[in-house]
């Protein structure tokens, strides 16, 4: 290897005049100084290879190619007569065996009208993006009224519902005197009864064992509002369902011994290898092919009873449906139990229950919230746009209250009736505007980005087809795979990284073996959303594409025009651009 | 780890029953010995010939002593083939060079002696200059003893030599084995052989891999020891192996080396390949055996057991290490040349998923300005985990994708492993089964048996026609889709046999000729091994070096590729005993191997990632692995600064290439390994004889491990009485002493060796394949004497024209203010020519004094300026040290080059 034949090799435009202005040179970090002569002369002087622009001589140099009629490059010095062609001008094989042709005439068209492609989305996409962040500013603004005028509205409610259960509680209060009285009059009644007659004595007793019995069953009645016993219980034994299915899980583990798919002994098989953690395994009983399954499957991961390494995602998705869970849970368990002995892998997600939970509680919410958005759209009581409702409920009110004597006695039943049945209609209209305003709140938390231009992914869902599976992803919500009938969730929405140019979705099912799954979708500007290019790059560890007008940001496409411009400039005289 | 899962030697009939052996226990002595076609040879007869308990009639053994050039002796002993055993007891073939055969001595005459007290007589040989071979009579007992009448390596001392002979099964006879629901028919009974072997005048042994445990072997019976399996050696494919244990791994060589204060080395190497079990015997074993050797040197009892074969068994006197070395490597072999690109650095996962994958990752490199040469494809590359194809949705086009790297300089590299899928539609089950090429199961069928495919046949490569066969399999026309830049990993040949017996065949399976897969079991992996490089060697018209990885191993394994340590785990304990496995596979023959870097299993940090990558580029096999559950682990997803102290850490590497290849050469001339323990170049500085923490690279680096989180300090030990300097910063340390260093988490610690000198190519390029033409820099590091030489050895990197002379060997001399180039190569060198016009563009002087401004260079007379540089141009910190700018003297040439 020997000196390039131009003393300024490699030398980029901009630090023409570092290099031309003085006869001893200064390493650009200090820490030297060269001759001319010591310019390009293939001897790593400047640690940062500053004397070496157009050699391989420094390992921290950089070659600067011009690539006329194409982008200039910078290359890391190390590309310098290694006999691969890296400029399109051919300038860093200067003395290498092999010949670089200049090709960046035709290259850079290439590049040229990739560029003025992506130009023009870009110019389209500025304007639907502006449309956007436009449209964003004013739900966002609707959004906020609604929310003030709801919490306007909730604290009258509130109020309403105060006064008619005051009300109610006057009423009941009158009504359980009365029935004091009442019982009263009849206990002395039949007193004088049984003086009169001994004989029909035994009879009695039984009519007042029936009516006490009446009397408790109207006591309970009073507290139901309050107490929401019979769903507690419900959720208690839907867990003790779980809890024997749990039994079940753990006799089927120790049939096949363990076959390490515990998470904790999975833990302890990655992290710390240690003497100890050996689990004892009887393989006797096993199967040739039962017993090579197993054994691959310690280093593959996948379920030793079946092929498809996916089977648990059939699971994931009836928790996710949590109206059927419960049966369809317990089905899928026996099954698999049954079906397939050594298969664990399903089991060894503890979460499953904290799941069936925390979805419960989420379906719960989402169908508070879309019942609340059917009524409005039906129903004109609860409408935001009807302001009559609040009034014609705060009249109704005022009416009864007016028409209603307190302390009448005994009190009167319609009156009575009327009270509850007006108290009952207006705590669920309570409970469904605070459900509102909760839902509202939640949505408002979020970050829509700088210029609210992710405002209306908050209601949507992106899906793509690749191959088998089906991936949705939902912002500022979820996202999922689903192949056939069974869906895995990908991950639950984290954030946005790396200046809003990634949604990361994380925590999402517990792969076994591996990490929880998550993804993490890339944005890009493009007209329509869309999602493309979904991947698993690491095992559990998805990665997505997503195009969107969101991301065609008006800095960019100057930017983008500008390098246009630049490569325009850079063409040589005698090429003419078709 | 499931020990369970595996047999422990109270398990083991064979190990159990030699274990509970006493010493003196043997009754065997020698008769009617004499010369006989060259070798000594005698019958061994029970002294009193009394029926045996189960009263069949004892046979005498056959003994033969052979001798051959350099101070090997040979000691075989088997049945008497004329007495009607009911079989031949296996012999393993194809691990002996031929040219072994041919070293050996005629001997013409024995002498007979009285030593010592004995009441007989010993019969005599000469072994070699100042060494004797001994058969002693009664007891029996052999023995290669010094010029002063001392034993340095002898057998049967103790009386333990136990051969249990062939019989006709009789009625009553139990000789199946049952371990967890495999039943072992043995349908030839027992047939173990067990004896001890002692090194005289040593202190410590070392050898006998593949285990993960220290350098120095420890006791594993004797007073000092609680409780220990003996050190197995039985190819087991050992899911998350734990980091200190007797327990056999994936290769074995049956090979052990001695060492001790006497400064003496010895060796002793039992050609067997069925399962074998050794002791260390811990001082004060024998305490109540009443034996004493006559001699009063410090001495280490080893026990050795098998299940099967014959004794040949290899006595080698050293004395130096190196000698050894070069004595063991006679017998089976040097390693290989290797393929220059395979000796830098490898990039693996299991596995790179699709094309795509493969370029993203590749251009991620090129991104980073991190070299490398080899992206690696793991099983799921293939159709269905059927070998020599691809799954075309994956990997649509693959001589494209190797094209397109080849573009670079790069390579690629494909698992290939020995189960073959038992599918009636893929071309080679169906040849293979239709030749009848696989092995057998124990009532004759092909065996069937589950490894990654599921139901799969594995073949017969004992056999070298079906070797020929398989290694037609990878010629470019035979292997769709393969081109000319793609190299072969052999993985699972152990074999793994998911559902058999210890997760690997049954020992009662059969090969051709009626071989139990328990007499060979330990060279099933070696025949495979050998099998694909051959083939290998067959597509390139034998011009191409092969380059094959394997697994398994053997003795022997060296002649065929590399090797690395298997599944390991990420984690502090596994870097660190990664040090010991690759110096104790050196010690053994084989020089080209590594551990995965990052450890294969599990997820490291960011910092034991850095640390494994700053050892790993002094493995000689550098690659880096992962298991596909981890996390993605290439070296920039780790942040900036990771990024950049993984790609130091493989600069490193590349531009230490010209020396590790020179190594390389060197093992291949010598057998001497290419990274070594501290106590094979310093045999007499007690302080190494047990260091696994540091190691040398060649005789000139020393590289120390970090092996602790975090750590802040760390002491190392620099051999010697020369002074060593720091690689990178060139400051001055005493040798024969322990520092306490400041850990950086910028390097691990690493000195160069005072009177070397390392040649380097300090250009980074893509690959290894750019670098060829690019520049050197010596580095010189002076002793005391104001002294170094050093070696450089090049050549065209991958065909075996150096085997015609095709190469530039160079030895660097500095004394008196001169540096001479002194040409190695044999003057009739040869009818081919390696030229280069590579040039030296820096010359570096350490420990010179400082004051001179030129330098002379002759012939040419042209004069060229000292100046002080850095040691490395791309760090500017640290001391400068006397660079001669641009000498530009050719590396083929002639010259000197005096400081003025």
């Amino acid at each position: 290897s020997s000196k390039p034949k131009d003393p300024y090799l490699g030398v980029a435009p901009e630090d023409d005049n570092y290099y031309k202005s003085s006869a001893v040179i200064k390493c650009k970090d200090g820490s030297k100084e060269f001759t001319k002569a010591q310019l390009n002369d293939d001897f790593c002087d400047c640690p940062d290879g500053t004397d070496e622009p157009g050699t391989s001589a420094c390992p921290s140099g950089k070659f600067f190619c011009r690539n006329a009629g194409h982008i200039p490059l910078s290359l890391y010095s190390s590309r310098v007569n290694d006999g691969i062609c890296d400029c399109c001008d051919g300038s860093d094989e200067y003395e290498s065996k092999v010949k670089c042709p200049n090709t960046c005439w035709e290259a850079g068209k290439v590049a040229r009208d990739k560029l003025k492609k992506k130009i023009v989305t870009y110019q389209e996409g500025v304007l639907l993006r502006k449309q956007e962040v436009e449209q964003a500013k004013l739900a966002l603004a609707k959004d906020e009224a609604e929310l003030s005028k709801l919490k306007k509205e909730e604290s009258i409610l509130k109020g309403i519902v105060q006064q008619l259960k005051e009300h109610k509680e006057q009423i009941e209060k009158a009504e359980e005197k009365d029935r004091l009285q009442k019982e009263k009059e009849e206990k002395q009644k039949m007193e004088a009864e049984k003086k009169a007659n001994e004989e029909n004595f035994k009879l009695d007793g039984e009519d007042t064992g029936l009516r006490n019995e009446a009397v408790k069953q109207s006591d309970g009645k009073d507290n139901d509002v309050a107490n929401h016993d019979k769903s507690g219980f419900l959720d208690d034994s839907s867990m003790r369902q779980d809890a024997v299915e749990d039994e079940k899980l753990e006799v089927v583990l120790d049939n096949d011994d363990g076959v390490t798919n515990s998470p904790g002994s999975k833990e302890s098989s990655l992290n710390g290898v240690e003497e100890g953690s050996d689990v004892p395994e009887n393989t006797e009983g096993l199967s040739k092919e039962e017993l090579g399954r197993l054994v691959a499957s310690r280093w593959t991961g996948e379920n030793p009873g079946t092929q498809s390494a996916e089977a648990d995602a059939t699971i994931n998705k009836a928790d996710e449906d949590n109206d059927f869970s419960k049966e369809t849970n317990h089905e899928e368990y026996e099954g698999y139990a049954s079906e397939t002995d050594d298969d664990s892998r399903k089991y060894d997600d503890v979460d499953v229950e904290d799941e069936i939970d925390d979805d419960f509680q989420e379906e719960e919410h989402d169908d508070l919230s879309s019942s609340y958005k059917s009524d409005s759209d039906t129903g004109p009581d609860l409408s935001a746009n009807n302001p009559s409702w609040l009034e014609k409920i705060q009249k109704t009110v005022r009416n009864i209250f007016q028409a209603v004597n307190l302390f009448q006695t005994p009190v009167n039943q319609s009156d009575a009736a009327r009270v509850r049945k007006e108290y009952d209609e207006s705590s669920t209209k309570l409970s469904k505007l605070q459900s509102r305003i909760s839902s509202l709140k939640q949505k408002l938390k979020h970050d829509f980005g700088p210029e609210k231009e992710f405002y209306s992914f908050y209601d949507r869902c992106f899906e793509s087809k690749q191959n088998k599976y089906t991936y949705k992803v939902c912002p500022y919500k979820e996202a999922s795979q689903a192949e056939g009938y069974s869906t895995t969730r990908l991950g639950r929405w984290d954030k946005f990284e790396d200046s809003y140019r990634v949604m990361v979705f994380s925590n999402g099912d517990k792969c076994w073996n591996g990490p929880d799954r998550s993804l993490k979708v890339r944005l890009k500007c493009g007209l329509t959303n869309e999602i493309t290019d979904v991947d698993e790059p690491s095992r559990c560890e998805y990665a997505a594409l997503l195009s969107t007008p969101a991301l065609c940001q008006e800095e960019k496409l100057k930017e983008l025009q500008h390098k246009l411009d630049l490569m325009n400039k850079e063409q040589p005289q005698n090429h003419d651009e078709l | 780890w499931k020990r369970d899962e595996f047999r422990n030697c109270n398990q083991t009939p064979f190990c159990k029953r030699a274990r509970a052996r006493k010493p003196a226990s043997c009754s065997l002595v020698a008769h009617d010995v004499s010369i006989s076609d060259g070798d000594l040879v005698a019958k061994l007869v029970p002294k009193n010939p009394e029926i045996s308990e189960d009263q069949t009639e004892i046979k005498p053994l056959i003994l033969a002593l052979s001798v051959y050039q350099d101070g090997i002796m040979r000691l075989k002993i088997d049945e008497d083939p004329s007495l009607g055993a009911p079989k031949k007891r296996f012999e393993v073939p194809d691990v002996i060079v031929s040219e072994f055969v041919s070293k050996k001595l005629w001997l013409q005459r024995l002498s007979t002696e009285t030593i010592g007290a004995d009441s007989g007589p010993s019969s005599i040989v000469y072994l070699s200059e100042g060494h004797e071979a001994v058969l002693r009579h009664d007891p029996f007992e052999v023995y290669v003893r010094d010029g002063a009448g001392n034993r340095v390596v002898s057998l049967n001392s103790h009386g333990l030599f136990d051969f249990e002979q062939l019989r006709q099964k009789k009625e009553g006879d139990e000789w199946e084995e049952r371990f967890r629901g495999h039943t072992d028919s043995r349908p030839y009974g027992p047939q173990s052989i067990s004896f001890d072997v002692s090194f005289h005048g040593a202190d410590f042994v070392y050898g006998i891999p593949e285990h993960a445990t220290s350098l120095a072997l420890k006791p594993t019976r004797g007073p000092q020891v609680e409780e220990s399996e003996p050190y197995r050696l039985f190819n087991l494919d050992v899911f998350e192996y734990i980091h200190d244990s007797p327990f056999g791994l994936y290769g074995s060589i049956p090979f052990m080396i001695s060492h001790g204060k006497s400064g003496r080395t010895s060796g002793f190497f039992w050609l067997n390949a069925a399962e074998m079990q050794i002791d260390v015997l811990g001082s004060g074993w024998d305490a109540e055996s009443g034996i004493s050797l006559p001699s009063s040197q410090s001495r280490v009892d080893t026990f050795w057991m098998s299940e099967a074969g014959i004794v040949d068994a290899f006595f080698f006197v050293g004395p130096e290490p190196k000698d050894v070395m070069r004595q063991y490597t006679s017998v089976t072999g040097t390693p290989a040349m290797p393929q220059l690109f395979s000796t830098a650095y490898h990039q693996c996962r299991w596995n790179y998923r699709d094309e795509e994958d493969v370029e993203n990752v590749d251009s991620k490199f090129d991104e980073h300005d991190i070299p490398y040469d080899v992206l690696w494809l793991d099983i799921e590359h293939t159709d269905g985990k059927k070998y020599f194809t691809w799954d075309r949705v994956l990997f649509p086009h693959p001589e494209e994708m190797q094209n397109k790297l080849a573009g670079k300089g790069r390579h690629m590299v494909t698992i290939v492993d020995p189960h073959i899928k038992r599918d009636d539609s893929f071309h080679l089950h169906k040849e293979a089964s239709q030749k009848g090429y696989y092995v057998k199961d124990a009532s004759g069928n092909d065996f069937d048996g589950w490894c990654w495919p599921g139901s799969s046949s594995y073949p017969d490569t004992l056999n070298p026609e079906i070797r020929s066969w398989w290694a037609d399999k990878f010629s470019l026309q035979n292997y769709d889709g393969s081109t000319p830049s793609l190299y072969i990993w052999n993985d699972m040949n152990e074999p793994s046999v998911f559902n058999g017996p210890e997760v690997t065949m049954p020992r009662d399976a059969v090969h051709l000729g009626g071989v139990e897969h328990r007499e060979l079991h330990n060279t099933y992996g070696y025949y495979f091994h050998m099998a694909t490089a051959d083939g290998l060697v067959k597509r390139g018209d034998g011009k191409d070096r092969p380059f094959v990885l394997s697994r398994a191993f053997f003795a022997g394994t060296q002649r065929y590729g590399a090797v690395w340590t298997g599944d390991n785990t990420a984690d502090w304990d596994q870097l660190k005993v990664s040090v010991p496995m690759v110096l104790t596979l050196g010690l053994t023959g084989l020089s080209f191997t590594g551990a995965d870097v990052g450890g294969f299993f599990g997820n490291p940090e960011p910092e034991l990632l850095v640390r494994w990558y700053q050892i790993g580029a002094y493995y000689p096999f550098f690659r880096g692995h992962a298991h596909h559950d981890t996390k993605r682990r290439e070296p920039w997803l780790f942040g900036e600064r990771n990024t950049e102290l993984i790609r130091d850490a493989i600069h490193i590497r590349y531009a230490l290439l010209p020396f590790f290849y020179t190594l390389f050469r060197e093992a291949n001339m010598t057998g001497a390994p290419v990274v070594r323990p501290l106590w094979m170049e310093f045999p007499s500085d007690e302080a190494t004889f047990s260091n696994d923490e540091a190691f040398l690279v060649g005789n000139s680096l020393l590289v120390q491990g970090i092996y602790d989180e975090k750590a802040k300090h760390v002491s190392v030990y620099l051999p010697g009485k020369q002074s060593w300097y720091d690689f990178r910063t060139g400051t001055v340390y005493k040798g024969g002493v322990t520092h306490k260093l400041k850990v950086t988490e910028e390097s691990i610690p690493t000195f160069q060796r005072a009177g070397t000198i390392i040649t380097r190519k300090d250009r980074f390029r893509r690959s290894s394949t750019q670098m060829v033409n690019d520049p050197y820099t010596l580095v010189i590091a002076l002793n005391s004497s104001q002294a170094a030489e050093g070696e450089l050895y090049i050549d065209d990197g991958c065909s075996f024209n150096f085997l015609q002379g095709a190469y530039i060997h160079r030895r660097f001399v500095f004394k008196d203010g001169k540096l001479s180039s002194i040409n190695l190569a044999p003057a009739s060198h040869g009818n081919v020519q390696f030229p280069s016009d590579a040039v030296i563009e820096r010359i570096i002087l350490l420990g010179h004094a400082s004051g001179s401004k030129n330098a002379l260079i002759e012939p040419s007379n042209d004069r060229v300026e000292i100046e002080l540089g850095p040691l490395w141009v791309q760090r500017s910190h640290g001391p400068l040290a006397m660079t001669i700018r641009k000498p530009n003297v050719c590396v083929a040439d002639d010259w000197t080059i005096k400081i003025l």
